[in-house]
């Protein structure tokens, strides 16, 4: 019976022979792992592309990309932390990297000095990419005089139902807009919420995307919304005009961290270290409507009045926020 | 399934003859199928890698040529002094560009830009109006080289850029050659065949062109992402195989999407076919190896069988011959064999009857001395001679039972035993003074019956001796009478009986001969040697009355066929 199962193996081997077919192999063509970066990033394919691109084709490293939100990919790494599969996390606001601060490897660029003090990391955890702030847009064909210049604007019984504004528990900057709001102006939050709610009048959009339209085909009248978008409505020649709160605004960065223990963080800081170069900031700030955070970049009319924006009271507040949010639209709903 | 090969012959033969029949047979299948699979596979190969070199021959051609004409613009003084003076009218440098482009101009697109990134002249069809970015992408990075610079657009495409500057090394402005989709359609096709398609991947793995654009982005990606995690390469789906080359001169990668000839699909249907071939083929052989194994393993089996039959004793038994070769001629064999055993035990058997007939004819030997017979011959005539007959009387009843006891057959009708009774009766009745009597019934029809000799003469003489030979008034009968076809002889006497432990012996089946009575157990083994052991002779007492000794005999008569062996 052994000697009929050694005979019966060869046939078998053969038969499962036909099955995989694999072609030839190509694995030479595979780069060195001193040539790859792994990425994880949360900012959209537009923005990031192009500079991979560059980067790529620059310094001949092959990037890979892994995309998701913020939270997800700190979820991720957070789990991958014994051995991470990635290099380097590209993009998330500074506060969410800050809370995470363990899962990355501290790096001080070369080129940290010429960033502005503000968006500069005590510690060297991340480092800061951009800076986004979230500005009030307007008709300017319906709107021809006393364009709204204040967060107290949102208030103003006279745009009452006349406001785009993301809706808070879907979208990201709608809630920096919301508690940009409620720390601009002085007085009771709870009164102040109430007050924007009801001035809202049930007009609420599920995306800051919407927005734009919104006040560009008269629906609205006036919103608030980060500026790039509001940028490139700007630049598609939509009927809108931005400016910013005279209160100032929140503009926090987003920012890049290398991994704790990665495997190619020589790569990621080449990476972090080419993104700061002149050529991407200017690249970012012609062709993405962000704000460069370095500061021979900062021309004077760009400054913005900052607001003093308390970033521990906004996401310690947030679930509050949020469900009296809820509270208050569902009233307002009939 | 190893017992039941091993339990009979007819098995082991069986499924060795099944494997000899299905291995070579599946064997030799895959092993065509994979011979099949791999000769397509190489041949696809093969052509495959024609293919790129052609392909890659192509793309060498333009890039050289590309290379040439850009670097023979920038040094170009109409290039020169046309973007010097700015403006788009210069006419020299529209027919310069329009004479070098002119090869190439089916596929790549030759532009001159202003510093500013301002495109002044083309050999495409119009001005694009849009600018370049100088601060970002393909210009930079002309600036900071000495040579071409070459960029992947966003999507698909290729540009390259050199920038021109003049002999004091200040910027006048830029050459670009770019190949769109249709640029390259035109330049690639023809090299590859219909069902295949091209993929033209930069250094990084980022499409520079997909000859199918509606997939080119997600294989690029997919065939990319595979590379990186080390995987075989097999796109979206898994049913093309990639041949790449790398283009020693760009770095670029070239890849071949060849159709699988050997899908799952097409695997499925070969292996369904194999499968079904191949059952076919193992109910064949397993029939074929049935029926053979049956007919050479048949005879085989039942000689076995006979074999058994002849070691429980059936000597009839014969197997059918039917077949000439060895299986036939050992059934042959083995059917002679078995006759000449059975033949062998007749004659043993023969031959032990015949000694028994010897015994008998020793016993009766001992009644029958021929000196006797002669000295009782001349008492008789010396009686005569003397004249006292009944000496006379005595010795001729004597001499007459004397020679029915020496001549003659061994068999008699009842009619010469009775003769012979009467004179022994008569003889007895003179020594015993005719103190008893003797009383013969025997009806006429059983007087023709054949009996052996000498049978009833023991009975009569026991009635007298052992019975009636003490008494005054004797009584003996002798009678006949026939029971179940069986003819029965009782001699009786009113004698004492029989003492019980010879009575006992009588009737027992086993009767030894003990030493009286000699004459009583000579008769019933005569008797039982004749006609088989339910013949012979009983006795019993009946109290006050004497003892009753009975002969169970068949009844044959002189007619009969009487003179064939007896016994059976």
């Amino acid at each position: 019976m052994r000697r009929l199962l050694l005979l019966l193996c060869p046939l078998l081997l053969l038969l499962g022979g036909c099955g995989r077919n694999t072609g030839p192999d190509l694995s030479r063509f595979a780069p060195a792992e001193e040539d790859r970066l792994v990425l994880y990033t949360s900012h959209k394919e537009e923005l990031y592309g192009p500079i991979i691109r560059e980067f790529e084709a620059r310094t001949g490293i092959w990037v890979q990309v892994e995309t998701g939100g913020t939270s997800a990919l700190l979820e991720r790494l957070e789990a991958e932390a014994e051995d991470p599969a990635c290099d380097l996390l590209f993009g998330g606001g500074a506060d969410s990297l800050q809370a995470c601060a363990s899962l990355f490897e501290p790096y001080v660029s070369p080129l940290q000095e010429d960033i502005q003090p503000a968006f500069l990391c005590p510690d060297g955890t991340w480092t800061a990419f951009s800076s986004l702030p979230v500005v009030l847009i307007y008709n300017p064909v319906l709107i021809r005089t006393n364009p709204p210049d204040s967060w107290d604007s949102l208030l103003d019984p006279a745009w009452r139902g006349k406001i785009a504004f993301a809706d808070p528990t879907v979208s990201g900057s709608g809630y920096t807009a919301l508690a940009s709001l409620l720390q601009a102006l002085p007085g009771d939050d709870e009164a102040l919420l109430a007050a924007f709610v009801n001035n809202l009048d049930g007009q609420i959009l599920e995306s800051s995307g919407q927005i734009t339209g919104a006040v560009a085909d008269g629906t609205c009248y006036i919103g608030a919304i980060p500026e790039d978008i509001a940028l490139q409505a700007v630049r598609k020649g939509q009927d809108v005009a931005l400016l910013c709160p005279k209160e100032g605004t929140c503009a926090m960065p987003d920012g890049m961290a290398v991994i704790a223990g990665c495997a190619h963080g020589e790569n990621a800081r080449r990476f972090i270290d080419f993104t700061l170069s002149e050529d991407v900031q200017q690249y970012l700030a012609e062709a993405c409507f962000r704000r460069s955070v370095l500061t021979e970049r900062q021309g004077a009319e760009d400054v913005l009045p900052a607001l003093d924006y308390d970033i521990t009271w906004a996401s310690g507040q947030r679930e509050e926020l949020l469900r009296r949010w809820r509270e208050l639209t569902e009233e307002a709903a009939p | 399934m190893k017992k039941w090969i091993q339990r009979s012959f007819r098995n082991r033969m069986f499924t060795a003859m099944l494997l000899a029949a299905l291995l070579p047979l599946l064997l030799g299948g895959a092993l065509m199928l994979r011979l099949q699979v791999v000769r397509i596979e190489s041949g696809l190969a093969r052509q495959a890698d024609l293919r790129l070199r052609e392909l890659e021959a192509a793309l060498t051609e333009v890039y050289a040529a590309c290379g040439d004409l850009a670097e023979d613009l920038a040094g170009s003084t109409v290039v020169h002094s046309a973007l010097r003076r700015g403006g788009t009218e210069s006419r020299t440098l529209y027919q310069v560009l329009y004479r070098s482009a002119e090869p190439l101009r089916d596929c790549v697109r030759f532009d001159i830009y202003d510093g500013e990134g301002r495109c002044l002249y083309t050999s495409g069809g119009s001005l694009p109006a849009e600018t370049l970015d100088t601060g970002w992408g393909l210009l930079p990075a002309a600036r900071a080289s000495s040579g071409i610079a070459v960029r992947t657009g966003a999507e698909e495409g290729l540009s390259a850029a050199r920038a021109v500057r003049d002999h004091k090394g200040d910027l006048l402005g830029y050459v670009t050659a770019s190949l769109d989709r249709s640029g390259f359609n035109r330049l690639l096709g023809g090299h590859y065949d219909a069902a295949c398609e091209v993929l033209l991947l930069d250094r990084n793995w980022r499409t520079v062109y997909y000859s199918r654009p509606a997939q080119a982005r997600d294989t690029a990606e997919a065939l990319r992402s595979q590379l990186l995690a080390g995987e075989p390469l097999s796109g979206t789906d898994g049913d093309y195989r990639y041949i790449a080359a790398k283009h020693p001169e760009t770095g670029f990668t070239l890849i071949l999407q060849q159709p699988r000839t050997f899908t799952g699909q097409v695997m499925e249907a070969i292996y369904l076919v194999s499968a079904f071939v191949g059952s076919l083929c193992i109910l064949l052989s397993l029939l074929f190896t049935w029926l053979l194994s049956r007919y050479l393993s048949e005879p085989v089996h039942q000689l076995d069988q006979a074999m058994g039959e002849v070691e429980r004793g059936r000597l009839d038994v014969r197997l059918e011959p039917g077949r000439e070769d060895e299986l036939g001629r050992l059934a042959g064999s083995f059917n002679r064999m078995t006759e000449e055993y059975r033949l062998n035990l007749d004659r043993s058997v023969r031959r032990q009857r015949e000694l028994n007939e010897t015994k008998l004819r020793m016993m009766q030997a001992q009644l029958n001395p021929h000196f006797l017979y002669n000295t009782l011959d001349t008492m008789k005539w010396l009686g005569v001679v003397h004249h006292t007959p009944q000496v006379a009387e005595l010795a001729t009843g004597l001499a007459a039972i004397l020679r029915a006891g020496i001549d003659g057959d061994e068999i008699v009708t009842l009619e010469q035993e009775l003769d012979l009774v009467e004179r022994y009766v008569d003889i007895q009745a003179i020594r015993f003074e005719d103190r008893f009597t003797c009383e013969i019934d025997v009806a006429e029809r059983f007087r023709s019956c054949l009996v052996p000799k000498l049978a009833l003469q023991p009975l009569v003489e026991n009635a007298i001796l052992h019975g009636v030979s003490d008494m005054e008034e004797g009584y003996v009968k002798l009678w006949a009478e026939e029971d179940e076809g069986d003819l029965l002889l009782t001699v009786s006497d009113n004698g004492p009986g029989i003492p019980p432990e010879i009575l006992e012996k009588l009737n027992s089946p086993d009767k030894r001969i003990p030493g009286g009575h000699l004459g009583l157990f000579n008769v019933d083994s005569i008797i039982r040697l004749h006609y088989g052991p339910r013949y012979g002779l009983s006795a019993r007492v009946l109290p006050g009355e004497g003892s009753r000794v009975r002969l169970r005999l068949p009844v044959k008569r002189e007619e009969g066929s009487y003179a064939e062996s007896p016994g059976g």
